[in-house]
């Protein structure tokens, strides 16, 4: 188990109605309620200090809409979007069949291969393209469009769609599929009729984590010269020297984001995954891959060229040039400081994250309701702002409200908590939906108190899906640049900002970068891999 | 009955373990922050800048040497950091703020953040860089120019003026960026030309060429023969032809402008010692460091950065710069950076996003 999502299993409708039936129904712990709460509005406070600093009105939200330029930047924001959570879709549901659901070779190398573009940041992804094409279509802009945009964004994002894929498929009773087969369905039909269903809250969940990482996307995007609202919001913050500007479409963009999110509570529903089921369902029949299998292998190759295989050639020819003659040589002592300061914040952000976040994920999971959906759904808005305006929210968060805190590293683990809270919380989420609440129950009913069960019985049951929340923040903080440049406390420095120092402001020399880059992959390729490995386990 | 009880001392303890994780993890760097101001001696300032961060180093580890000054360094994007000092406003813990542009040190020195300089830092710099206001410090300069490829366009068929590249002659051939440099371009126009021929120069710019978003993509670009040529800044050819071994190495070449032109604007790099500060004295030392022909402008001039240096007679080592005196840039305060409102209001009325 291990993913952000799962499908419902095969008895989550009948624990549900068994629930109903009973009209049982426990009343929402208080003290877990307030601590779910609070930790949401604190996540908002970006979003609220942006409110307020614009004082935002229905009219002045309407006059930025209408502004020159920006309709075309909202489509093109909600085109990217879109486009990128379909393409990462298809990409990562038919990746994830053919490791689960097919006799493909080499599945297992391959599902590791598959996971670990997540360790790949958008933006050194998004120069080695550009550099490729410079390189070897030196005439080309095919890169510079929409297309190339989703492409090369498509590739880095869509490991989060595999990994709730695989974990779906793989939760997913093979009887129903056989059920369909003996009703005269062929293969095609089955996985459109029976299979496909049973994957929608992954691909939802996932495609939101993609679409919302989309609004808050800028390198990649402006290294490819795709304008989006947020290349503009940021081309205001930090080009124009006009952060007021620069908020004020931000708010557009936010209200974009609650659309979305609000949209996505509608199209998801309120599907709860759960499975009570003893144990795990046997696992299901692989398809004969026949005459296609070279075709597919091929595929699978290409994909992980594409996705690991071009940064990866980057970094390995700038490393050769940075030991080479004339070369500025490896700084070591540099490198071991920053490696070990990345480590260390990204420890402390992912421990944070996930005790804070387990009070959301636990009254979503078993108290779903008007405040729980709130406070699940509120986490997300911090997500999709560009990096440049939350961490100027959070320096003056830090300033006005925090100050002790101000430029310490405590204030930087708040930020990338607020940060990535939201995928701490779905993980942890999927981790105590599939533990089943029957146990609890029992507990209970044998005199245990509520906090009682939940430590011995809920939280070891849920220990799956919290680790795995961990992970996906360390590999996130471990990539993050933008509001680490404006937080961190003076003098300790991280891969990224390393990273970034080596490129005088403009352009990422693939020389001098390269040390820092490499070990940045490379680090981040240590959670990434422990993720691959949990998923393994899920495919044979 | 004791469940509350419970329930209480369990979150109690889980926000104990909270803070004591975060607390550990930060007392260990809190050490490096700003302390040490106890001892005059060994007095820190902090430099928040938007230059490139290696310069900054060198600079910082100079002035130490020199005075036992010790110098913080919070390097970032030149407008970010600028307005994390305005919204940090008097509770920054910034001493000095060294921009990469003159937008940003403007804009503070426009919003009374900076503490007066004395008058003797300012007058062996360049003339055209020293802004009106007089409370900030140009170290360092760059020029706009026009970068081109030799194998696309002669340098002889170049335009006179970027004025010209309205003209539907020059339809596909050129990229602009409207990134660092332009709306400063654009700001010059409005006072040359009127708002409204600015603005018809914008809309026939977006129509006849290719916005690159960077100046460095601008370089790539045309190096790789995509462009004729671009608007851009003089540096990051000079920092290509090092990464590549010379500049006999690169097909582009550099043209500087010979009649004054607003495609040749001098864009000054600028230094102020913030109100708020603390350690002033020592703030003040360093910026007159900094201009001094001595001291900061020589680290400049031998700069791989290949910036100008801000001091006359003070001239660069990197091969194939020239000398700023030699550069016929057209007559602009930079104090004018401050208020970029009206460039930026016509760049975004022409859809330039």
């Amino acid at each position: 188990m291990s993913s952000t999502i799962e499908a419902p299993g095969p008895s989550a409708t009948a624990t549900t109605a068994l629930r109903s039936g009973r009209g049982r129904r426990a009343r929402p712990p208080v003290l877990t309620t307030i601590a779910a709460l609070v930790v949401a509005a604190a996540s908002l406070a970006p979003f609220v200090y942006l409110i307020f600093q614009n004082g935002v009105s229905p009219s002045s939200i309407i006059d930025e809409f209408t502004k020159p330029g920006v309709p075309l930047l909202v489509w093109h924001t909600i085109e990217l979007a879109l486009g990128v959570s379909v393409a990462g879709s298809v990409l990562g549901v038919g990746l994830a069949v053919l490791v689960v659901r097919t006799d493909l070779p080499f599945r297992r190398l391959f599902t590791v291969l598959f996971v670990l573009p997540l360790s790949v940041p958008g933006f050194v992804g998004s120069f080695t393209w550009v550099a490729l094409s410079l390189r070897f279509a030196p005439e080309s802009r095919a890169l510079f469009s929409y297309g190339g945009a989703v492409l090369v964004l498509t590739l880095a994002t869509y490991p989060y769609i595999f990994l709730s894929a695989v974990a779906a498929l793989r939760g997913i009773d093979p009887a129903q599929e056989e059920a369909a087969r003996s009703l005269g369905h062929g293969p095609v039909g089955t996985f459109v009729r029976v299979t496909l269903p049973h994957l929608r809250p992954a691909i939802a969940l996932g495609g939101l984590i993609v679409a919302l990482h989309m609004f808050a996307e800028f390198g990649a995007l402006q290294m490819l010269g795709f304008s989006t609202l947020t290349t503009a919001i940021v081309q205001r913050m930090t080009v124009f020297g006009d952060p007021d500007a620069a908020r004020a479409l931000s708010v557009v963009l936010a209200v974009v984001s609650v659309l979305v999110i609000a949209l996505d509570a509608v199209v998801r529903g309120r599907t709860r995954p759960a499975r009570t089921g003893s144990g795990t369902p046997r696992p299901p029949r692989r398809w004969s891959l026949g005459w296609t299998a070279p075709f597919l292998l091929g595929g699978s190759i290409l994909v992980v060229l594409a996705a690991l295989g071009v940064p990866a050639f980057a970094a390995t020819t700038g490393l050769v040039r940075s030991f080479g003659a004339g070369g500025p040589g490896i700084p070591w002592a540099e490198l071991a400081d920053v490696t070990f300061a990345t480590t260390r914040l990204g420890l402390a952000a992912a421990l944070v994250a996930i005790v804070v976040g387990f009070p959301i994920a636990y009254l979503a999971a078993r108290h779903p309701g008007v405040l729980s959906g709130l406070a699940e759904r509120g986490i997300w808005i911090a997500h999709s702002l560009p990096g440049a305006i939350l961490a100027l929210s959070l320096v003056y968060v830090g300033v006005n409200w925090l100050h002790p805190l101000y430029l310490t590293t405590t204030m930087l683990v708040i930020a990338y908590v607020i940060m990535f809270l939201p995928l701490a919380v779905s993980s942890e989420y999927v981790g105590l939906a599939r533990a089943a609440r029957s146990y609890e129950q029992i507990a209970r009913s044998l005199g245990d108190t509520p906090l009682r069960s939940t430590l011995r019985i809920t939280l070891p049951l849920a220990l799956p899906g919290v680790a795995v929340g961990a992970l996906l923040v360390l590999i996130e903080v471990e990539k993050e640049l933008t509001t680490t440049l404006l937080l961190h406390p003076t003098g300790t420095d991280t891969l990224s900002t390393a990273l970034w120092a080596t490129t005088n402001g403009e352009v990422l020399d693939f020389t001098a970068a390269a040390p820092y880059g490499v070990t940045l992959m490379l680090l981040a390729a240590i959670p990434a891999a422990i993720l691959a490995r949990r998923t393994l386990a899920q495919v044979d | 009955m004791a469940a509350p009880l419970r329930r209480l001392a369990a979150i109690a303890c889980t926000v104990a373990i909270t803070t004591v994780l975060v607390g550990c993890s930060s007392s260990s760097t809190t050490k490096t922050d700003d302390t040490g101001n106890d001892t005059a001696k060994a007095a820190t300032i902090t430099v928040y800048t938007g230059m490139h961060k290696e310069l900054i180093e060198t600079l910082a580890s100079d002035f130490t040497k020199k005075t036992g000054i010790k110098v913080d360094i919070r390097a970032g994007e030149d407008a970010e950091m600028s307005a994390q000092v305005m919204t940090e406003g008097t509770r920054t813990k910034a001493d000095v703020y060294l921009s990469e542009g003159p937008g940003p040190v403007a804009r503070l020195a426009s919003e009374g953040l900076f503490a007066k300089l004395p008058a003797a830092d300012l007058k062996g710099l360049d003339p055209r860089l020293v802004p009106s206001t007089g409370n900030w410090a140009p170290y360092a300069a760059r020029a706009r120019v026009l970068l081109y490829n030799p194998t696309m366009i002669a340098e002889n068929a170049l335009p006179k003026s970027i004025l010209d590249l309205s003209k539907p002659e020059w339809k596909g051939k050129f990229a602009y960026a409207t990134s660092d440099g332009f709306p400063g371009t654009v700001s010059y126009l409005i006072d040359t030309i009127g708002q409204d021929k600015t603005l018809d120069w914008l809309k026939a710019i977006k129509e006849n060429g290719v916005n690159e978003h960077k100046n460095g993509k601008i370089r790539d670009t045309v190096e790789a023969g995509q462009h004729a040529f671009g608007l851009t800044n003089h540096y990051y050819w000079y920092i290509l032809a090092q990464t590549e071994g010379g500049a006999d190495k690169l097909t582009s070449k550099l043209h500087y402008f010979s009649q004054p032109d607003a495609g040749g604007l001098l864009l000054a790099s600028g230094a102020g010692v913030l109100e708020a500060s603390k350690h002033k004295s020592e703030a003040n030392e360093f910026v007159s460091w900094l201009v001094s022909p001595d001291g900061g402008q020589k680290v400049i001039a031998g700069d791989d950065a290949s910036q100008f240096p801000a001091a006359k007679g003070v001239n660069s080592e990197v091969p194939g710069l020239p000398e700023l005196d030699s550069l016929a840039a057209p007559e602009f305060n930079q104090a004018g950076f401050a208020n970029l409102a009206d460039a930026i209001a016509l760049i975004e009325k022409a859809g330039m996003n």
